[in-house]
């Protein structure tokens, strides 16, 4: 019998695979779509799983970005075979895929992570700021029993209630909006300018969401993704109310499979006072919100 | 078609090994690349005590390369013999252990505890990590290294290779070192000495300031440090440093090298290891040969 290694998702089922861009397309202020043919990864992957990407035959930029895959697009027979990628034009590499022409080949490894947890539960809130969005489509869906993913006995419709708390700093940030209403989520939109639903911060509608219920006796689970500082603010609004968190962290990577040991984030062990480095990637990306040293 | 080659002591079925550090404990690659293939795996180097590593950030990407400061980031040596190396046994190939400590006490010991397990090829020393104090000064000082590899062959029986580093002024008096002390080959090159700032914070890039730089950007300093050692030092040489593709492979192998590591490929094309050893049978046919032996250092000088 083999001793315990340390990871617990490591990236066995990868698909590496060159594949040309099939959509590219502005959905919001700096953010872009894009889809690929990507079955291999598109028949197993779970909700919060990620890829990484990179332009195809260049070494610049070198090193591939990890994305969480927004959507999967199955052919007319049901078939998953399309993934879309959001992401937001910022750095070197991200500007240069925003500027490629369709056809352009990317280079895709992944599934790659855990994927959220889909305990069930009575109401699911899903928390997002700034491109924090991207992973709350897929979960949201599953979590109402709309879309299936990876295995068949792999459990969905696990919340008859999906809400989605999404704010950025301005209206035209905010991205992908109409495919989260029409995909069933209750949405409230919040900006920190006012120009687009309330001008208040996600972390505190999700207090006065968690105060609103707090009598109802629904077991109630949150998930978020977003700026380090928000989700640290979601994090301590849960524990406050003794509500089921998941954090989805995003820390710098290089390799996206466990294998360069950059990526890593301060995670509790055993003690109160005792952490250790842990690889988001194989470990994570998804962390119950106790288990991380903000 | 014979892939195989012989480094000292060391023999492995083909020369396509992966770098120590990029290719985690193997058990992240299983589902990767059929790790069985490769000539040997090196996993990620080893300390007597573990060692929590750098603070983040650990690396950044620089043209054509990447920047890290992992700072060793390991369980130490019992963890390794319990959790790694029972698997590591088992994946069919040679395993290279790589270890590195900050005296030369601590090599002789890490080896000797090391190279008397049931199933360790060779003991890689890392006498070249600019990421932690300590191990560097053996990479840099021709006596400390021929010292240190002595000590290490004195007290065990598995074969020995010397990881140099670059940050020096003449490798091959290191190297001769190396081969001095009873070294099986010399590894070349660890990473090179570097730096990444955010003018606008006023902050080195990295949570450990300097750290060392790897991938394309520095393969034609590891490829003229394997031309120099060859030239100049009889003693097998495993070349390291940038190699991505078929073409980089056979570079080194007819500078010298009798044996590449793959290194940062890994990390930005995961299938990459095997893919060469796939490739090369079809570029030695290209110069009609069939021995990777009888084209190592066949550089026309």
């Amino acid at each position: 019998m083999m001793a315990k290694l340390h990871a617990d998702h490591y990236a066995d089922s990868m698909h590496q695979i060159d594949t040309p861009l099939k959509r590219n397309d502005q959905i919001g202020e700096g953010t872009f779509l894009i889809r690929v043919a990507a079955e291999p990864l598109a028949r197993t992957l779970v909700p919060g799983q990620f890829v990484m990407i990179r332009l195809s035959g260049t070494n610049a930029p070198l090193i591939g970005r990890a994305l969480a895959v927004y959507d999967v697009i199955s052919d007319e027979s049901g078939v998953p075979k399309w993934i879309d990628l959001v992401y937001l034009k910022k750095g070197t590499f991200t500007t240069a895929l925003a500027e490629s022409p369709l056809d352009t080949h990317v280079t895709l490894w992944g599934p790659l992570g855990n994927g959220f947890a889909n305990r069930a539960c009575d109401r699911l809130i899903m928390v997002a700021g700034g491109i924090g969005q991207t992973p709350m489509l897929l979960l949201g869906r599953e979590a109402l029993g709309t879309q299936n993913f990876g295995d068949e006995d792999r459990a969905n419709g696990w919340s008859p209630v999906v809400e989605f708390i999404y704010g950025a700093r301005r209206a035209s940030l905010l991205a992908g909006v109409s495919d989260f209403e029409q995909a069933g989520f209750r949405v409230t939109l919040c900006t920190d300018d006012g120009s687009q639903g309330q001008q208040r911060l996600v972390p505190d509608i999700l207090c006065e969401r968690l105060e609103e219920l707090k009598d109802s006796g629904e077991s109630i689970r949150v998930v978020t993704c977003g700026p380090e500082i928000m989700m640290e603010k979601v994090a301590e609004a849960c524990q406050a109310t003794g509500v089921d968190c998941q954090v989805s962290m995003e820390t710098p990577m290089a390799c996206g499979i466990g294998i360069c040991f950059s990526c890593v984030a301060q995670v509790r062990q055993d003690g109160p006072e005792e952490w250790d480095y842990k690889r988001t990637c194989v470990e994570g990306p998804i962390f119950d919100a106790d288990q991380i040293c903000w | 078609m014979d892939l195989s080659v012989t480094l000292g002591r060391l023999q492995l079925k083909n020369p396509i090994m992966v770098a120590s550090g990029t290719f985690g404990y193997a058990r992240e690659m299983e589902g990767i690349v059929d790790v069985s293939r490769l000539g040997a795996v090196l996993p990620k180097t080893i300390t007597a005590e573990p060692r929590v590593g750098n603070a983040p950030w650990r690396t950044v990407e620089t043209s054509a390369g990447l920047l890290n400061a992992i700072g060793l980031d390991n369980d130490g040596v019992d963890a390794f013999l319990e959790h790694h190396l029972p698997y590591l046994k088992e994946v069919g190939t040679s395993i290279v252990v790589s270890v590195a400590g900050r005296t030369e006490d601590d090599f002789v010991k890490l080896a000797e505890r090391v190279g008397s397990q049931d199933g360790v090829a060779a003991v890689e020393l890392n006498l070249s990590c600019p990421n932690v104090s300590g191990g560097i000064d053996f990479g840099t000082n021709a006596e400390s290294c021929r010292k240190v590899v002595a000590a290490t062959r004195d007290r065990t029986d598995v074969p020995i290779l010397a990881k140099l580093t670059p940050n020096v002024t003449r490798i091959a008096d290191i190297a001769q070192g190396a081969a001095d002390g009873g070294a099986d080959a010399v590894c070349l090159i660890n990473t090179v000495l570097g730096i990444a700032i955010d003018w606008r914070r006023r902050k080195p890039m990295l949570g450990n300031g300097m750290g060392g730089l790897s991938g394309p950007a520095i393969k034609p300093i590891a490829l003229r440090c394997v031309y120099q050692v060859a030239t100049a030092v009889d003693i097998p040489i495993i070349g390291i440093g940038g190699i991505a593709d078929i073409d980089d492979v056979m570079e080194f192998l007819v500078a010298g090298a009798s044996a590449v590591q793959i290194g940062t490929a890994n990390y930005y094309d995961p299938t990459v290891s095997t893919r060469l050893v796939d490739q090369l049978p079809a570029a030695l046919g290209e110069i009609d040969s069939d021995s990777v032996s009888a084209f190592i250092g066949t550089l026309n000088r």
